[in-house]
């Protein structure tokens, strides 16, 4: 105590507070510029660490994947009635488009229902006029106590909008193999739902709530995207950003990518072009890095997959999206992925708990922990926290999100300084534009996310997030931001140029400002 | 102690091979049978010796006891109806000697190419006196057939029955139909156990509970031990005597006090895994030791890989009301179901391997060639034997018993069932029957074909009076809910009793129970005749729950309360802590129409859950935290608030250079050098 006493004491005499205080927006920049430098540092070799597989009962790829050989052909049956109702729902420009999508979507699943019910999978439909049916089935574990299931979930349509009937066609197939083995100890859902966005998160709901049918509490999911009616695929593309910051457990990434990179494919994580996939330097890391970011921030508002209808469940979830017409992977290869990832799962005899909740990926087998991208995060936060005590002890205003940056540049227009005044207006103007809530993440979308979002489409994505799939974080983001912008407009506003009355007062105010 | 008891009971059943020494002044006669193939007598007369000898290696040593008296006969190789073994041709003694013991097997097709398999040992101990003493009675008594263990233990903890389940895996009742004996042989997932017991209170019949729990979970290697009185709870109307009156039939043993009452108790260990160590305690207990007869099946191996199976001991006490006179009865099932295909599959091919390109089904009407097949479904032509199912056949023998080993088949005109009797050097012969019963009587080889075109043609299944699903809902780990379905599918309204015992770390919130129905006219009233409910007590007692309802025909009624997960202290989580915790099923009894049990599946709850690696670190934080705040406290309790001008003199005054001219000066006077 003796020692901060002294220092206190010191302190006071040479009246470092005020000076403390009057440098407060110095010092909030100062830590936002050393926040990113920290971020910019954890690309350096030695600030990232490999992935590993930290739940040691997962055993990726330590069986012997048999979704091959026949199974193929059998997978190709399956294809070929598929793509007999994609034909038939083509016919949307027929006058009643409606009643047609109805009864193809009712007929399909039928027919589906039909073909899973063979080999002894429980079905049923959920019904919900909003967002779509939804055909669900359960593999019900031998043996097993039904309390844990396993979900593979394929949407009809994917987050580009094209018919998804390879996968759903995978998806038919790799049940009916689940099917003859008796390796189960935990049940298996499959999903057949409408979309990935608001009708698969719709069932997730309702398996919660109100589901009859129901195989215990899903452990993992796994989406599967296989749009193209080929065999053959290029690479996979692994999309594990949830809604609201929510990641899944970096154990099942981790023996997502271990068994797609043993079945000898590439993966590609945040849409990497395949040529960009093997890159390993500080640029491509740092790249990785930031599409993270930016992905985590933009789920649920973005390209939705699949795996973001999960978050909030404590359920895994991730999707594997196979990318590419041509080249050298078959369709069973992508089978074998799902197969070994419900084998390692299987195994397991507790939730996923071991490995890391808060990570940041470099590459598919690098990534950083919360410890190390934490400074980073904490600065940026502690400059904004700066920022805010600025505002109350020196009179100026607050700000509270990296968007929100410019806003904490407009300055109080000085009375005295008549010649400026003009000039700080209109930088203030300026910054008060840039930092709107709307205006600013319109500009960094068309900026960053150019080809997802054309001209105002973020905002219908934003209130679609909110309303299909409960991602909260934008819409608190923009109540919180909204009216601070509004009170920063209102303070810039009534500082006019009140009457000065004499030298003194005029001294005080100008103290007073500063 | 009980443990030493265990291993005593264990070496006392031990068997002594003894030789028969009677062997010699054999009558052998010979009654030839309508079915018997063509043997020469003296063929018949080896076998049947060879035969008396095994059985005599598998008998408790206490039917060599009797073997002086006893007369070994031949016994040929004989096929009976069931209706009809009073008078059985094929034995012929002049004293018979049979122990109160049968077992059965029963097959029952059921659609998809299941297949139920269900075995029935039936024993019972000779009759006693429960209030009288052997000594005094003079009357010698004799285990027999009874399993040695189970008396001493019935008599120790004064139970007057109880009933174990070991069960696992999913029944599909939707395709199956309702469960084997109505239900009330197979339990909810994992182990059950339930008892009644006399006593003088609950304490004594907890203590005596306790006791009976220990002993078998020591003697079935189950984890029954881990029965305590938080998961224990005293059912009212779902067991005992509420709907069959079983209570009637059994007398107070203990009629010097008068307050002793029979207490039912009920705990379930939910998901316990059941596997091998359980079944085989049950084997021992048969008198044929899994050697011959049906038990010889009662393989470990193929028993728990079945998809469903159900291993349940039920003990019990009858006596008769004139003259006192009691008897202990015990009733063993094994049940099991399998899916007939792949369990064949599993023996050519171990491993599920795709099918051979040439192999494969390939539906003719679709599309199909070398590349692309659309699979048949499921073929409904059926031929296996039980030999391989389970990959050995029969020993015929237990000639001990009451009545002949018997195996039935449940099914439709549509299956041709054959016993196939094997015979060294002989051609096998086949049989077949009308009702497809088979007794077991000569000591040879058997074996039971199965055949049929149309395997989807089964006995018509028994429709379930009430369909059942239960689920969590809720959305995080502060609270949760439990959401109940019935759904009555016919028209006629049942009558049920729903049980649920629910741990004491969800605390249930009662209050908040909500009825919803596909019929908006019921509510929570119209259909709960009567509840029963008795409140958790922290790690103490289990929140206890008894409705009576009655569900209108053709109606789905769901019922949901809500309860608030705890947090459970650090040493209370088990290992596995963030496996979540396992909710036993709830029992659903009918009474009406039929008499009927059931039972939900069991959950899996999560909990909060430390990281248990955690408590180093909250330690540290937690004592700095607390030694800041002590230094503070201390500081400003123990400090004097002083202004800057006077600390600063204070500080003036303590400093040593001031002390020591102060000590200049003090020398300075004293030695008079300063005025």
């Amino acid at each position: 105590m003796g020692l901060v006493e002294t220092f206190q004491r010191k302190a006071a005499k040479l009246g470092l507070f005020p000076k403390l205080i009057r440098l407060l927006p110095i010092f909030s920049l100062i830590t936002t510029i050393i926040s990113i430098i920290l971020l910019l540092i954890l690309p350096l070799d030695g600030q990232y660490r490999r992935t590993y597989i930290s739940e040691n009962a997962l055993m990726p790829s330590q069986a012997y994947s048999y979704f091959r050989e026949s199974e193929w052909n059998i997978l190709r049956g399956y294809r070929t009635q598929l793509q007999s109702f994609s034909n038939n729902s083509n016919f949307e420009d027929i006058s009643n488009q409606f009643a047609q999508k109805i009864t193809t979507s009712e007929e399909r699943f039928r027919t589906i229902e039909s073909w899973l019910n063979e080999f002894g999978v429980k079905t049923s439909i959920y019904r919900n006029n909003a967002t779509g049916d939804t055909l669900y089935g359960i593999l019900h574990a031998p043996r097993g106590d039904g309390t844990e299931a396993m979900a593979l979930c394929v949407p009809w349509k994917n987050s580009n909008g094209n018919l998804n009937i390879g996968g759903t066609a995978l998806g038919i197939a790799l049940t009916r193999y689940f099917s003859r083995w008796p390796i189960w100890s935990k049940n298996i859902v499959i999903v057949f739902s409408e979309n990935p966005k608001q009708a698969l998160r719709a069932w997730v709901e309702a398996y919660h709530t109100s589901l009859d049918l129901t195989g215990g509490s899903i452990e993992a999911a796994i989406v599967l995207d296989y749009p193209s009616v080929n065999d053959f695929f290029d690479y996979t593309e692994i999309h594990y950003n949830g809604l609201n910051g929510e990641l899944p457990n970096l154990d099942l990434v981790n023996i997502a990518v271990s068994i797609t990179q043993h079945e000898g494919m590439k993966v590609s994580l945040h849409n990497l072009l395949k040529d960009e996939v093997d890159e390993n330097n500080y640029w491509s890391r740092l790249k990785l890095i930031l599409l993270g970011i930016k992905d985590s921030t933009l789920a649920g508002v973005r390209k939705v997959h699949g795996n973001e209808a999960f978050s909030g469940w404590r359920i895994q979830s991730i999707t594997l999206k196979a990318c590419g017409d041509s080249g050298n992977i078959d369709i069973t290869t992508f089978g074998r992925i799902t197969e070994a990832m419900f084998r390692s799962v299987n195994n397991l005899l507790e939730k996923f708990h071991q490995s890391f909740f808060f990570y940041i990926l470099l590459t598919p087998k690098n990534f950083v922990s919360i410890s190390s991208y934490l400074p980073s995060a904490v600065l940026l936060s502690i400059a904004y926290a700066l920022a805010s005590i600025n505002s109350i002890l020196n009179t100026n205003i607050s700000f509270n999100s990296l968007l929100a940056f410019p806003m904490t540049l407009v300055q109080i227009v000085s009375i005295h300084d008549k010649t400026s005044m003009s000039k700080i207006q209109i930088k203030n103007m300026l910054f008060l534009l840039v930092s709107n809530p709307f205006i600013s993440i319109l500009i960094f979308t068309t900026i960053f996310e150019s080809e997802n979002f054309k001209g105002l489409e973020v905002f219908p994505a934003l209130i679609s997030a909110w309303k299909d799939l409960n991602c909260w974080s934008w819409f608190i983001l923009c109540v919180s931001w909204w009216p601070t912008w509004l009170l920063t407009v209102f303070s810039t506003m009534t500082t006019i140029p009140i009457p000065i009355v004499t030298n003194d007062s005029e001294d005080i105010e100008i103290k007073k400002d500063k | 102690m009980i443990y030493s008891k265990v291993f005593t009971g264990l070496t006392l059943s031990i068997l002594v091979f003894q030789k028969v020494h009677s062997l010699e002044s054999l009558d052998t006669e010979i009654n030839s049978y309508e079915y018997v193939t063509t043997q020469t007598e003296e063929d018949v007369t080896n076998s049947s010796i060879f035969g008396a000898l095994n059985c005599a290696t598998t008998t408790d040593s206490l039917s060599s006891t009797k073997a002086a008296e006893q007369k070994y006969v031949d016994f040929e190789e004989v096929l009976h109806k069931t209706d009809n073994h009073e008078n059985i041709p094929g034995i012929l003694t002049n004293y018979p000697v049979t122990y109160p013991y049968t077992e059965k097997m029963n097959l029952r097709p059921l659609p998809n190419n299941h297949l139920l398999i269900s075995f029935i040992f039936d024993m019972s101990s000779e009759p006693f006196y429960p209030n009288k003493n052997a000594l005094d009675s003079g009357q010698y008594s004799h285990y027999t057939v009874f399993p040695k263990i189970i008396k001493p233990l019935l008599e120790l903890t004064s139970t007057r029955q109880f009933q174990l389940r070991f069960t696992r895996g999913y029944w599909d009742s939707e395709t199956w139909g309702a469960l084997p004996y109505n239900g009330f042989k197979s339990g909810g997932s994992g182990v059950e156990l339930w008892a009644t017991i006399e006593a003088t209170s609950k304490e004594t019949a907890y203590e005596k509970w306790k006791t009976l729990a220990n002993y078998l979970s020591g003697h079935f290697c189950a984890s029954i031990n881990f029965i305590d009185n938080s998961k224990t709870s005293f059912p009212q109307y779902t067991f005992g005597s509420f709907f069959n009156g079983k209570e009637e039939r059994i007398p107070l043993f203990d009629q010097k006090r008068e307050n002793t009452d029979l207490y039912v108790l009920h705990a379930s260990l939910a998901n316990e895994p059941v596997c091998t160590e359980n079944l085989t305690p049950l084997i021992k207990f048969l008198p044929a030791r899994g050697k011959t007869g049906i038990s010889s099946y009662l393989d470990g191996h193929k028993v728990f890989d079945s998809i469903w199976h159900s291993v349940s001991i039920d003990v019990d006490t009858f006596c008769e009301r004139e003259d006192g006179q009691c008897q202990y009865k015990m009733e063993a099932n094994v049940d099991m179901v399998i899916h007939v295909p792949n369990t064949l599959e599993r023996f050519e091919n171990p491993i599920p391997k795709p099918v051979a390109g040439d192999k494969l089904k390939c539906d003719l009407s679709k599309p199909y060639d070398i590349y692309e097949c659309f699979p048949l479904s499921e073929s409904t032509d059926t031929n296996f034997s039980l030999s391989q199912l389970f990959n050995k056949t029969i020993k015929g023998c237990n000639n001990f018993i009451k009545e002949p080993t018997t195996i039935c088949v449940q099914t439709t005109n549509e299956w041709d069932i054959t016993l196939k009797v094997i015979e060294d050097g002989q051609k096998d012969s086949f049989f077949g029957t009308p009702d497809n019963c088979f007794e077991l009587v000569s000591s040879k080889e058997y074996d039971l074909i199965i055949d049929t075109h149309n395997s989807q043609n089964v006995t018509l299944i028994d429709e379930v009076p009430i369909y059942v699903s239960r689920s969590l809902t809720g959305y995080g780990q502060d609270h949760g809910g439990l959401r109940t379905l019935l759904r009555n599918p016919s028209e006629t309204p049942v009558k049920i009793i729903f049980y649920e015992s629910l741990p004491w770390f969800m605390r249930l919130y009662l209050s908040t129970l909500t009825v919803e129905s596909t019929d908006p006219s019921i509510n929570r009233d119209t259909i709960m005749e009567s509840m029963y409910y008795s409140p958790a007590k922290d790690r103490e007692k289990p929140a206890h729950i008894e409705f009576l309802l009655e569900i209108p025909p053709l109606t789905t009624v769901t019922f949901s309360y809500q309860f608030d997960k705890t947090l459970l202290q650090f040493a209370e989580y088990p290992p596995d802590a963030n496996h979540g915790f396992e909710i036993e099923a709830a029992i659903i009894t009918i009474v009406s129409p039929k008499l009927y049990q059931l039972r939900t599946s069991t959950l899996l709850l999560l909990l909060s859950t430390p990281d248990f690696s955690m408590p180093y670190n909250v330690i540290i934080i937690t004592s700095t935290v607390m030694g800041l705040i002590f230094g503070v406290m201390f500081n400003l309790l123990v400090k004097r608030v002083v202004t800057l001008e006077e600390a600063d003199k204070i500080l003036v005054e303590r400093s040593i250079k001031y002390k020591l001219l102060v000590l200049k000066q003090h020398v300075l006077r004293k030695i008079g050098l300063t005025s």
